[in-house]
């Protein structure tokens, strides 16, 4: 935690005593965080951790039953469009407007938060040809691949300079050009000092992307500071984070002694 | 390649939160056209359709504007307006319903991410809902509605209110109601509703078919003069009533009428407002979906326990899970078990009908058993990979005939007791039983026969029935059965006229049901006999045909 003292002091957000409950499922059980400004932030933790229900009460978009949550020092849940205004969110589900050319939803973004229609005209067209997608601007989102989607969401992101981005798996099921595009995108954006939160669960990507993690599991944060910490005497991020959501050595025993052998039946 | 200003540091340049209606109603309203461009732009098809419709429209709702202005000066023009606005108003609340996905403005989900304020957001969706066809259409009725009825100078002033507050509560209604049902509609179950939309409009149709029929019989318009002098106090049928008033000197009345619909329309607004607020902060479907406890798992349903072990037990509970489950075999079920009763029933209780019409509820369900394999689709792979020999193929026949016979045996006795019960021809119940058992089988039979001949896919999106190029298969397959499903029980149906028609024949007619039944028996395992064999054979050629689209 010192280190965030490097940047000034204030963190990014500020996250106290967050609770979300579906039915008799606790999503997430209690969270107190504060993510440190100006770094590459990763979320890691297994499917159904409660890693996008958590980002989701950060952005402003799922009512937490119980808590607090301040972005850049604004309360979320007090004022969810002045906090809108300054960051950037890439969901997990990405609802876009399907009929919508990829350059149409970018002006159409533009234009509802508020943006000059030149400033967001130019804006656009910069954003599709770092992103690749200059070939593709005249096309229907609804005709995008998987990895076009994700980019046009980030350029949609992107597009009003938001002082902190917060993605949610932006690499999942993103090919490999694609998802280097995106990553040289987020790069350069950090490095001039702005904020990137996303989540993940490919130790792999977090462990060379990102220079501070929170580990959660279950619902709540395992762990949490710079990489190397977390990482401590591990060879890897990933063996760290399997023994910390406690899952080594399970299911080696007795089940399945029927699979294999080469007899079906 | 140059650095794109707005990836670098700096201020955020939409600091300024909450972006005024002033700026965002204009680019909503210009988003909605877009979108309606780009989705003709998509395919010639669609925008045949939607020429085509579009022309329908705006010749129903001129011919419409025509008849309302002819009535000016009638007695029971105002009747007829306001009955009419009514109607459409109900139209708009239950259209968002069954067309989610008609109109992507209408999912506020996906402007989340925006910093919008609900106030502005609910005022510039409501500018964005007035263009389409749907309120040109109610703008060219609703205009009708008050010409017919304005007298005046005071009316004329009302009647410019009354048109526009009327207009925006129908649009307001159908919002309000979009926005309360989004969770359901944005579900699967919702959109499995939406499916049943095509059944609603058919039966809907059907009941007002009726009920002018009766009107028509009964005494024309004055009929309509009690439900107006309700409806005429009732939003948005109101301000037309409003109209009416001002043109008959009652000024009280129609300025009541009038605040009604503005009070209507505030109100529906602050629900829409009120919704869209806890919509944008709580789970979408997928969201809840995702985290339903896994404690509903059960290993086997009490229906499962009731079937017979094996193949035969698996597949019918496979198929009747799908007629519950699977929007597309769900809609096809219930349009079936709903022609099938209405047909009869309406016509007997009309008092036009024959007891034989009970054969459609047979008839319609046998239906079913067509194209068998297109139900599932590609996952058809996991059917054919369990099938090694034309046994194994007879047993999944068999499964799925016995399944479809489950649902079918009572309804079809049920549908043809109800209707010989109607007519009061009990006499005749026997007959007309056998008659449906015997065409049951024949369309089971030949169902079982072209669903490994002409199996075609049912795409499951969208609301084709039939992959493109595989449509004159479909017409094949459907038409040729259904002909030689009626050959097949000819000898049944001959069986049953000459026993009418010959001197005592009369006294024989309860033979007619055991032998309608053993000839439908007979025939079913005849036809699943002949199917088995080509279905093993023609396993990948099924496979193929199944999954296209």
């Amino acid at each position: 935690m010192s280190e965030g003292a490097k940047d000034g002091g204030a963190p990014a957000v500020r996250v106290r005593g967050l609770w979300k409950r579906f039915g008799d499922q606790v999503a997430v059980a209690g969270i107190d965080l504060e993510l440190p400004a100006g770094r590459f932030i990763g979320l890691v933790g297994p499917n159904g951790a409660g890693k996008t229900t958590t980002l989701s009460m950060v952005t402003g978009l799922l009512r937490p039953d119980q808590g607090s949550v301040e972005v850049v020092g604004h309360d979320v849940w007090r004022d969810p469009a002045e906090v809108k205004a300054r960051i950037g969110v890439l969901p997990e589900g990405l609802r876009l407007f399907e009929r919508l050319s990829g350059r149409e939803l970018l002006a159409y973004t533009g234009r509802l938060r508020g943006l000059p229609g030149a400033e967001v005209d130019k804006r656009a067209t910069q954003l599709l040809d770092v992103l690749d997608l200059a070939g593709a601007q005249h096309k229907l989102v609804v005709d995008y691949s998987t990895g076009m989607r994700k980019k046009i969401g980030l350029a949609c992101a992107l597009l009003h300079n938001p002082e902190i981005l917060f993605l949610d798996e932006p690499f999942e099921g993103v090919d490999p050009v694609s998802a280097q595009t995106i990553r040289g995108v987020l790069e350069r954006y950090t490095a001039s000092g702005a904020t990137v939160v996303f989540s993940s669960h490919v130790m792999e990507l977090v462990e060379s992307l990102c220079d501070w993690v929170a580990v959660m599991a279950a619902g709540r944060i395992r762990a949490h500071g710079p990489l190397a910490e977390v990482r401590g005497s591990a060879p890897s991020l990933q063996q760290a984070f399997l023994e910390l959501v406690g899952a080594h050595g399970r299911g080696t025993t007795a089940d399945l002694d029927w699979l294999g052998g080469g007899t079906p039946r | 390649m140059s650095a794109p200003s707005g990836v670098s540091a700096g201020a955020p340049s939409g600091t300024s939160a909450g972006v005024s209606a002033a700026s965002i109603t204009p680019v909503v309203v210009r988003l909605k056209l877009s979108l309606l461009r780009n989705g003709l732009r998509q395919s010639t098809g669609r925008r045949a359709a939607f020429i085509a419709s579009a022309v329908l429209v705006l010749l129903f709702a001129a011919l419409q504007l025509l008849g309302l202005i002819a009535l000016r000066g009638n007695g029971h023009a105002a009747a007829v307006g306001v009955l009419l606005v009514a109607v459409l108003a109900l139209g708009w609340a239950v259209m968002p319903l069954f067309f989610p996905s008609g109109d992507e403005t209408l999912d506020p989900t996906r402007l989340v991410m925006l910093p919008l304020r609900p106030r502005p957001l609910v005022r510039a969706l409501l500018a964005a809902s007035l263009v389409g066809i749907g309120p040109l259409f109610t703008f060219c009725l609703l205009l009708g509605a008050v010409i017919s009825v304005a007298h005046g100078t005071a009316a004329y002033v009302t009647a410019v209110l009354a048109l526009v507050l009327a207009l925006l509560v129908c649009v307001a209604l159908a919002r309000a109601v979009a926005a309360a049902n989004i969770r359901l509609l944005s579900s699967r179950k919702g959109r499995d509703l939406a499916v049943l939309s095509g059944l609603v409009v058919a039966v809907g149709a059907q009941l007002v078919n009726f009920g002018a029929q009766r009107l028509g019989s009964t005494g024309g318009l004055a009929k309509l003069d009690p439900a107006a002098d309700v409806l005429r106090w009732i939003p948005p049928a109101s301000a037309v009533g409003a109209v009416d008033s001002v043109s008959a000197g009652s000024y009280g009345s129609g300025i009541v009428q009038l605040a009604l619909c503005a009070a209507a329309l505030a109100g529906l607004l602050a629900l829409w407002s009120r919704h869209l607020t806890k919509l944008m902060t709580s789970p979408d479907g997928s969201t809840l979906q995702a985290a339903e406890p896994a404690a509903r798992e059960r290993g086997s349903s009490g229906l499962a326990r009731l079937l017979p072990a094996g193949r035969t037990g698996t597949v019918m509970e496979r198929s009747l899970r799908y007629v519950w489950r699977d929007p597309k075999t769900k809609a096809a079920w219930v349009t079936s078990l709903a022609i099938g009763l209405i047909v009869p029933v309406f016509n007997a209780l009309q008092g036009t009908g024959s007891v034989y019409f009970a054969c459609f509820a047979a008839g319609m369900l046998g239906i079913q058993m067509y194209n068998q394999f297109g139900q599932d689709t590609s996952a058809f792979w996991m059917v054919a990979l369990t099938i090694s020999s034309p046994r194994d193929a007879y047993v999944e026949l068999r499964g799925r005939a016995l399944a479809l016979l489950v649902i079918t045996l009572p309804y079809a006795t049920l549908v043809s007791t109800v209707t010989t019960g109607l007519l009061g021809a009990w006499q005749k119940l026997p007959e007309v039983l056998g008659l449906s058992f015997a065409l049951l089988g024949a369309m089971l039979a030949t169902g079982a026969w072209s669903s490994a001949r002409f199996p075609y896919s049912i795409p499951q999106e969208g609301y084709k029935n039939v992959a493109p190029g595989q449509a004159g298969l479909a017409w094949i397959a459907i038409f040729g059965g259904l002909i030689s499903a009626a050959l097949l029980a000819s000898p049944v149906i001959a069986l049953t006229i000459w026993l009418n028609v010959s001197a005592d024949g009369d006294a024989w007619t309860w033979l007619l049901l055991p032998v309608g039944t053993a000839y439908g028996a007979l025939i079913t395992l005849l036809g699943l006999r002949l199917a088995a064999p080509r279905t093993a054979n023609r396993l990948p050629e099924i496979l193929a045909a199944v999954s296209k689209g």
